[in-house]
C-alpha cells in the first residue's frame, strides 16, 4: 500500500500516537518526492546514513559499499541551522469541524508534529509556542532527537478553548524572539485581519521568516448548508439566521476576499501564506515549508 | 358574476390558517456552530431581506391557493353578454339583417344574404319555446314581434336586399326599442352582417349605446357572414358635366374604377337608350386595375337632339358584387338657350364682352354655342317680346320707367332669369329705387364707391351656390386680384330673401340674388361692359379673363334654369322634376325602365309650383315620367343610383365596433358552432371553475417550488 495515503487526514485520524502520525506523514511525503529534501541544503559532510528509497543514487558512497556490501549515502550538514517555532492557535474555534475526521486544531497539530519531525531530522532546532489571548506554552527550540518527544507530548495534550487574540499574541511573540527564526503559525485567523496583518508585518520586520498556515474547516471553505439555518459563533455565542442555499455564493465571495487580502498582504511582505482546509492532504503544507527552506539557501 | 354554491365561499375563511401558522408557528431553522460567522455578518442584511420576502411570497401563495380553491368550489359564472338565466328560459330575440346591396356579394355561389338566412333559420330552430321573435332588416320601417315562429321563418325566407337601406346602427336602435317592449327577462339581438365598414358608422352610435345601457342585460351577437378578402370591381359615381345641356354642347361623363383583388383588366361600356328604349353602345374604355389604385374613366358624348336622354355605364363581365357594376344617368337636352342682352347705345359695343363670353364668335359660326344671344339697345326693350328668352341681361342700364321694370318682374316671376349689371348709367338712382324696380333688384342703390388704387376685387368665399359651381374645385387658385374693380355701386342693407353670392374683398356685396316667383334675378354692382380706358369701372372682362368667362357662363346657366335642375339622384332621395310652364297635365305616370313588369305609379304634380315630387326612389335605375300619351305628351325622366360608399366592402375592425358599442359587451361569431357556444355562455354565463382550478394548480406548484428551495435539505 502506498505510503502516500498517510498524507490523508482521514487515515491519520486512525493513528492514535502523535509521534507515529508525524512519522507517517513525513514518510508518506518524502516517498512522494523525487529528490530527497535532505540533500543540497548544506555543503559540509557530516555522517553516513543508510540509503532509503528517494535518496539520489549519486549520493551513494560506493567506497563504503565496496567495504560493507551495503548502501550508504553521504549526509551533508548545513552550515547554519535555522531555528523554527511552531505557533499554535488555541482558540475555541480551532476545535471545530462540521463533518471532517480532524478538527482544525487536530489538523494543525498533525501538521506541526510532522514539521517538527522533519526539522529535527534535519537537526534544525524547533520550539513550540501556543497562544489564545496571550502566550500559554513556550518550549525553547532544541534540535536533539529527544526534544521531538517533548514537543509532541505537549502538542498532544493541548486543547483549544476560550477566546483568542491572534494579533496581540503575535506581537508578544515578536517581542520574545531575539534571533531571526522561522515562525510557523497555525491558526484559522478568524479575527479582524487588520491588527493580525500588522502583527505579521512586525514579525517580518523583526527579521523572521514567517509561514502562515491558515487552517479552516472544510465547512468553512465550502459552506455546505442548505435551507433555513441558524449559525452560532462558538466563542462569542453570537447567532444569525439565514437562508443558507441562497447565501452560499455571497459567503464564498466573502471568504475569497478574506483570503485574498491575506494572500496579497503576505506576498507584499514576503510572508508565506498557505490557505488550507481540513479536507486537504498534508503534503501541501509540508511542501510549503520545504520550499521556504530551500529559498533560504 | 353568479355563484352556484355560495356557501362554499365560507371555505375562504381557511386562508386564515397559513397566516396564523406564519405568525405563531414559524418553522425553526436548524442550528449549527460556525466559527467563521464574521464572514457571514457583512452580507447578512441583504440575505435577511430576501428571506423575509420569500416568507411573504410563500404566505401569499398559500393564502391565494386556499382562497382561489374556495372560490372555484363555489362554481362562479361570469356574465359575458346578456341576462343570466337558465338555458331553456324563453327569450325575446330580435334578428337584425343587413339588407344593403353589399349582402348580394356572392362567394362560393352563395350571396351573403343567403348565408345569413340559413344561419338565422338554424338559430330560430334552437330558440327556446315561448320565445318572442322579431325579424328586422335595414329598411326604414317600424319593427314588431312576429306572431309565431312560422311567421318569423317566412319573413326570413322573404328577405331581399334593397338599395335604400339605413345603417345597421339605426336598425339596431329600432331593435333595442322593440326589445324594451318585451316583458321577458332574457333578451337577445342577433345581427347578421357582412361586417363592412359602411354598416357601422359611429355617428348615431351614442343613442344606440344609451338605449342598450337602458335595457341593461341584452345578449348581443354579431354573426359575421362576410368574406375576409372580397374581390370586386366597382364603378364610382358618375359625374356629368351638365344634367341639362343645350343641343349644341357635348356631355362629359367622368367616373372611377375601384378594384379589390388580384390585378385584372376590365372594360367599361357606355350605353344610351334609343327611342324604343333599346340600349345602344356609344363608347367603351378598358383599364388595367390593381388594388387600392382607382382608375379614372371619361366618356364624351357629342351633341344630342333635344329631349330626355337616358343611359348607363356598365362594367363588362360579372364579379362578386353586381350592384356596383352599373351606374345610370339621365340628361335633358334643350335647344341653345336664348339670352337677351340689353345695352345702351351702341348696344353691340356695350354687349361685346358678355356676348363673346356666352357665345364666342367661333362657336356661333360652327353652331356650337350654348347660348343664343340677341343684343338690343335699351330703348327697344319695350317693343321686344320677352317670352321666348330664357334670360335677360341689362348691361349698365339707364333709368327705366316703372312699366319696363314691371315687365321684367313678370318675366322673372314666370320662371325667367334676369341679370342687372349696374354701372355709370344708373345715375338716376330714384328709378332704380322705385318700388317696381326693387322687385327684381337686390337692394336700394346708395352711392357710387371709388377704389382708384385697384386693390378691390371679387373675393368669393363659399362655393355652394350654383352660380359658382365651376370654381368649387379651384378655390384659392383663381387670380381674382388680377381683375381689379375701381368703381361700384354701394347698396343699402339687402332685405329679406336676398342672398349675397359674391362679395368684394372688403366685404361689400358684389353679386346678389333675389328669387322671385319661379325665376331668379341677379344684381351685379359693377358693369361688365367697360372698355379698359381711364374711366373703366373695372377690368373684369379684359385680358386673360377666364374667370369672367366661367362666371358669366355659370351665371347664365343658372339664370336659364339649367344648373339648378337635377336629374340624377341616390336611392332614397326624393326626386324633384321641374315641369315646363306650359305643362298642365293633372297626372303623370312613373315607371322604372329596369323593372318593366313593375306596376306603374301615378303621380300628381304641384301645378302651382310646376313641380313633380317623386318619393318612391328606393330602387336604382332609369325612371321614366310620362303624361299626355306617346305622341305630343311629356316624356321625361331621372336616374337613381347607389352611392359608391354603400358598396364599400372594407371590413370593419374591432376598433370600429368598439366605437359603436363602447363598453357594451357583444359576441362575434363566424359559424354556427361558435355562435352556439357564445349563446350558451351568454344565457348561462361562463363557468370559471376550470380556469380557477388551473390557477390553483399553478399556485400550488409555485408554492411547492418556493418551499422546496427554501427548506431544502431539512
Amino acid at each position: 500500500m502506498s505510503v502516500e495515503r498517510y498524507l490523508k487526514p482521514e487515515v491519520i485520524r486512525q493513528i492514535k500516537r502523535l509521534d507515529l502520525r508525524a512519522q507517517f506523514i513525513v514518510k508518506g511525503f518524502l516517498h512522494g518526492l523525487h529528490a530527497s529534501p535532505f540533500h543540497g541544503f548544506s555543503v559540509e559532510f557530516s555522517e553516513h546514513r543508510k540509503y532509503t528509497p528517494g535518496d539520489d543514487p549519486k549520493d551513494i558512497d560506493w567506497l563504503i559499499y565496496a567495504k560493507t556490501d551495503k548502501y550508504y549515502v553521504k549526509k551533508f550538514e548545513a552550515e547554519t541551522n535555522i531555528t523554527g517555532y511552531l505557533v499554535m492557535d488555541l482558540s475555541r474555534s480551532m476545535g471545530y469541524t462540521y463533518r471532517q475526521e480532524l478538527t482544525k486544531f487536530e489538523y494543525a497539530v498533525c501538521l506541526a508534529a510532522a514539521l517538527c519531525y522533519l526539522m529535527i531530522q534535519q537537526q534544525d532546532p524547533v520550539g513550540l509556542l501556543t497562544f489564545d489571548e496571550k502566550i500559554r506554552n513556550s518550549l525553547a527550540p532544541k534540535s536533539r532527537r529527544r526534544h521531538l518527544a517533548d514537543v509532541l507530548s505537549i502538542l498532544s495534550k493541548l486543547e483549544p478553548r476560550g477566546k483568542t487574540d491572534v494579533a496581540a499574541s503575535l506581537v508578544q511573540i515578536s517581542a520574545m524572539l531575539r534571533h531571526a527564526s522561522l515562525i510557523m503559525i497555525f491558526s484559522d485567523l478568524l479575527a479582524d485581519p487588520e491588527p493580525v496583518l500588522q502583527a505579521l508585518h512586525l514579525l517580518r520586520h523583526g527579521g523572521h521568516d514567517v509561514i502562515v498556515f491558515h487552517i479552516l474547516d472544510e465547512a468553512e471553505t465550502r459552506f455546505p448548508f442548505d435551507g433555513m439555518v441558524e449559525l452560532e459563533e462558538p466563542e462569542t455565542r453570537q447567532r444569525l439566521q439565514l437562508d443558507a442555499g441562497n447565501f452560499r455564493r455571497d459567503y464564498l465571495a466573502e471568504l475569497e476576499a478574506f483570503r485574498e487580502r491575506y494572500r496579497r498582504e503576505c506576498f507584499q511582505s514576503r510572508i508565506d501564506y498557505v490557505p488550507l482546509d481540513t479536507s486537504m492532504q498534508f503534503d501541501k503544507a509540508l511542501t510549503e515549508y520545504l520550499a521556504s527552506r530551500r529559498a533560504r539557501y | 358574476m353568479a355563484l352556484a354554491n355560495p356557501l362554499l365561499l365560507l371555505g375562504g375563511l381557511l386562508v386564515a390558517v397559513p397566516i396564523v401558522l406564519h405568525l405563531i408557528m414559524r418553522r425553526k431553522p436548524r442550528q449549527f456552530e460556525f466559527p467563521a460567522l464574521r464572514l457571514v455578518e457583512s452580507r447578512h442584511e441583504t440575505n435577511q431581506r430576501q428571506l423575509r420576502l420569500r416568507h411573504l411570497l410563500l404566505l401569499a401563495l398559500r393564502v391565494a391557493a386556499i382562497g382561489l380553491l374556495a372560490l372555484a368550489l363555489a362554481r362562479p359564472t361570469v356574465r359575458l353578454s346578456g341576462a343570466m338565466g337558465k338555458q331553456k328560459d324563453p327569450v325575446a330575440a330580435v334578428m337584425v339583417f343587413d339588407a344593403s346591396p353589399r349582402m348580394d356579394y356572392r362567394h362560393q355561389n352563395r350571396s351573403r344574404l343567403e348565408v345569413a338566412q340559413e344561419m338565422a333559420l338554424s338559430i330560430l330552430a334552437g330558440l327556446p319555446p315561448e320565445s318572442q321573435i322579431a325579424v328586422l332588416d335595414t329598411r326604414r320601417q317600424p319593427g314588431a314581434f312576429q306572431v309565431d315562429r312560422g311567421a318569423a321563418k317566412d319573413r326570413i325566407r322573404r328577405l331581399t336586399t334593397l338599395a335604400n337601406s339605413q345603417t345597421l346602427v339605426e336598425t339596431l336602435d329600432d331593435a333595442a326599442r322593440l326589445l324594451a317592449t318585451s316583458e321577458l327577462a332574457q333578451r337577445e339581438v342577433y345581427v347578421f352582417t357582412d361586417l363592412a365598414r359602411p354598416a357601422w358608422p359611429d355617428g348615431s352610435a351614442a343613442r344606440l349605446r344609451q338605449r342598450l345601457d337602458d335595457l341593461k342585460a341584452v345578449g348581443l351577437y354579431l354573426i359575421d357572414v362576410g368574406v375576409e378578402e372580397p374581390a370586386n370591381t366597382a364603378l364610382g359615381e358618375l359625374r356629368l358635366s351638365e344634367q341639362v345641356l343645350s343641343s349644341t354642347s357635348s356631355l362629359a361623363i367622368e367616373t372611377e374604377l375601384f378594384h379589390r383583388g388580384p390585378r385584372a383588366e376590365r372594360s367599361v361600356e357606355l350605353y344610351l337608350l334609343g327611342p324604343e328604349l333599346a340600349p345602344e353602345k356609344r363608347a367603351q374604355a378598358t383599364a388595367e386595375l390593381e388594388e387600392g389604385r382607382p382608375r379614372a374613366i371619361e366618356f364624351r358624348l357629342g351633341s344630342m337632339e333635344a329631349g330626355t336622354h337616358r343611359g348607363y355605364v356598365e362594367i363588362v363581365g360579372a364579379d362578386g358584387l353586381a350592384a356596383d357594376d352599373k351606374r345610370f344617368f339621365t340628361v335633358e337636352v334643350t335647344p341653345a338657350w336664348r339670352v337677351l342682352l340689353v345695352a345702351p347705345h351702341p348696344a353691340d359695343r356695350y354687349a361685346l364682352f358678355l356676348a363673346e363670353a356666352l357665345a364666342p364668335a367661333v362657336f356661333r359660326r360652327t353652331g356650337q354655342a350654348r347660348f343664343d344671344c340677341r343684343v338690343i339697345a335699351v330703348d327697344r326693350l319695350a317693343a321686344e317680346p320677352l317670352e321666348s328668352y330664357g334670360a335677360i341681361c341689362l348691361l349698365d342700364p339707364p333709368a327705366l320707367d316703372p312699366a319696363a321694370w314691371q315687365r321684367l318682374a313678370d318675366f322673372v316671376a314666370d320662371g325667367g332669369g334676369l341679370a342687372v349689371f349696374l354701372g355709370r348709367n344708373a345715375q338716376q338712382a330714384a328709378s332704380f329705387n322705385h318700388a317696381t324696380a326693387q322687385e327684381v333688384l337686390a337692394a336700394r342703390l346708395l352711392r357710387q364707391a371709388r377704389r382708384p388704387d385697384g386693390d378691390l376685387y371679387l373675393a368669393p368665399d363659399a362655393f355652394d351656390h350654383p352660380l359658382l359651381k365651376s370654381f368649387a374645385g379651384l378655390s384659392g387658385t383663381v387670380p381674382w386680384e388680377a381683375f381689379p374693380v375701381f368703381r361700384y355701386w354701394q347698396l343699402e342693407e339687402p332685405g329679406e330673401g336676398v342672398d349675397v353670392v359674391v362679395r368684394y374683398n372688403d366685404g361689400r356685396p358684389a353679386i346678389l340674388e333675389r328669387p322671385l316667383g319661379r325665376g331668379r334675378a341677379v344684381t351685379v354692382t359693377t358693369p361688365v361692359s367697360d372698355f379698359p380706358d381711364r374711366t373703366a369701372w373695372n377690368l373684369l372682362p379684359v385680358g386673360d379673363s377666364w374667370p369672367f368667362v366661367i362666371l358669366a357662363n355659370d351665371m347664365m346657366s343658372y339664370l336659364v334654369g339649367a344648373s339648378g335642375r337635377r336629374l340624377n339622384y341616390f336611392a332614397g332621395q326624393p326626386a324633384l322634376l321641374q315641369l315646363d310652364p306650359q305643362d298642365d297635365y293633372r297626372a303623370y305616370v312613373l315607371s322604372l325602365l329596369e323593372a318593366p313588369d313593375a306596376v306603374d305609379v301615378r303621380l300628381t304634380p304641384d301645378l302651382k309650383e310646376k313641380l313633380l315630387v317623386i318619393t318612391s326612389t328606393d330602387q336604382v335605375g332609369n325612371y321614366r315620367v310620362r303624361a299626355g300619351g306617346s305622341g305630343s305628351g311629356v316624356d321625361r325622366g331621372f336616374s337613381v343610383n347607389l352611392a359608391h360608399e354603400k358598396t364599400n366592402l372594407d371590413r370593419a375592425g374591432e376598433d370600429d365596433l368598439k366605437r359603436v358599442f363602447g363598453e357594451h359587451p357583444y359576441q362575434l361569431a363566424r359559424d354556427r358552432d361558435q355562435l352556439q357556444i357564445k349563446v350558451a355562455e351568454g344565457r348561462a354565463g361562463r363557468d370559471l371553475f376550470p380556469i380557477l382550478i388551473v390557477m390553483v394548480a399553478l399556485l400550488l406548484a409555485a408554492e411547492h417550488v418556493v418551499a422546496n428551495r427554501f427548506y431544502r435539505g431539512q
